[in-house]
């Protein structure tokens, strides 16, 4: 494997870490406090029903959770980077629809309190591009099952054999 | 010389609590939830609030004692006269009219945040007598100051949107922005009231 590929190999790992681990401060942010707080961050958003928000307010947070220790555990790469990507996909569709339409509401993102803003907007913008780059990469290459601490043990075995540069 | 340091951390404690004007606020004030609301009278959301979410909550927990509720002026600075309602408003609290004020304000909102007459929207709630009084307590500094201290308490509390309610429950604070379903937030009181 050549030097460029380890590179990107250490930033698809830095982003698998970064966006595993914000899918799991969302989920903390959310469980902390009663979920009746987050269907109303649903419900804000007018897409689904009464009893659809609450079946969402309920279960949503446990699979950011699930789906975040599963991204930085490093298992099922190409399934969870591809559950992400749909996932964030449907949340930016959902931001940027209220944002057009002028709706001053809250994001939901991170607990409550946070207005949808351009901010918001690029934040979440930059997490579905991370993740879907993410995804793309897991399903070009061949299939990989590893667990973190291998990947680690491949990463400084090529910082450390790594050829000079002039 | 400890008593005495004690004394100035309680007296600088009570100096930095927000003050509530009574004028705007009912119910219980020891009740377990305390709802400050947030709201800018130009405000086409607000106004839904006030007039669609409001009087349940006042009905079910206002006025049974379950929640101290409390008026906090937010007004927006692209909303022209939402100051100037504002301030008659907060001048109708010191005769007792707040809410009737307010009701009127939210009332007659689509005319008065057009044509700028603010005033003969608050006059509909107000006896002639009464009329006299705000229109001079709304241009009173200490009236004007109450409206800058309950912007200053938003941005202290990171309002960043109208109407927000902060409702407080046992020293934790849960920030709900926007228009919301009642059957929702009253699940919600119903939730931390437990």
């Amino acid at each position: 494997m050549t030097f460029r590929n380890r590179l990107l190999q250490i930033l698809l790992l830095l982003l698998r870490l970064g966006v595993g681990g914000i899918f799991v401060y969302a989920a903390w942010t959310k469980l902390r406090d009663p979920w009746t707080l987050f269907a109303i961050s649903i419900d804000a958003y007018h897409v689904l029903p009464q009893w659809a928000v609450l079946v969402v307010a309920r279960t949503l947070p446990w699979l950011e959770l699930a789906l975040g220790i599963v991204l930085v555990s490093g298992f099922w790469r190409r399934t969870s980077t591809l559950a992400a990507s749909a996932l964030l996909t449907f949340f930016f569709a959902l931001m940027v629809r209220a944002y057009v339409r002028g709706e001053t509401i809250d994001c939901g993102c991170f607990g409550p309190g946070e207005a949808i803003s351009p901010l918001t907007l690029l934040r979440d913008g930059a997490l579905l591009g991370g993740s879907v780059f993410m995804a793309v990469m897991a399903w070009r290459r061949p299939r990989q099952a590893g667990t973190l601490r291998r990947e680690a043990q491949q990463i400084s075995e090529t910082v450390v054999t790594a050829p000079p540069r002039d | 010389m400890r008593l005495s340091v004690v004394f100035l951390l309680a007296l600088a404690s009570v100096a930095a609590a927000p003050t509530i004007n009574k004028g705007k606020a009912f119910g219980n004030p020891n009740a377990p939830l305390q709802i400050e609301l947030f709201s800018d009278f130009q405000c086409p959301s607000c106004r839904q609030l006030h007039m669609q979410i409001l009087p349940s909550l006042m009905r079910d927990y206002v006025l049974p004692g379950k929640a101290y509720l409390v008026y906090k002026e937010f007004p927006l600075p692209m909303h022209s006269h939402a100051k100037e309602a504002a301030a008659y408003a907060c001048a109708a609290a010191r005769v007792g009219k707040y809410e009737k004020v307010a009701d009127a304000l939210f009332e007659a909102q689509p005319a008065w945040s057009v044509n700028g007459q603010v005033f003969q929207a608050v006059s509909t709630a107000l006896t002639p007598a009464e009329q006299k009084k705000v229109q001079a307590l709304a241009q009173d500094p200490a009236v004007l100051a109450e409206v800058q201290q309950d912007m200053q308490e938003g941005q202290l509390e990171r309002v960043n949107q109208t109407p927000t309610m902060l409702i407080v429950r046992g020293g934790k604070k849960y920030p709900i922005g926007g228009t919301l379903a009642y059957d929702l937030l009253r699940r919600f009181l119903d939730d931390i009231s437990k």
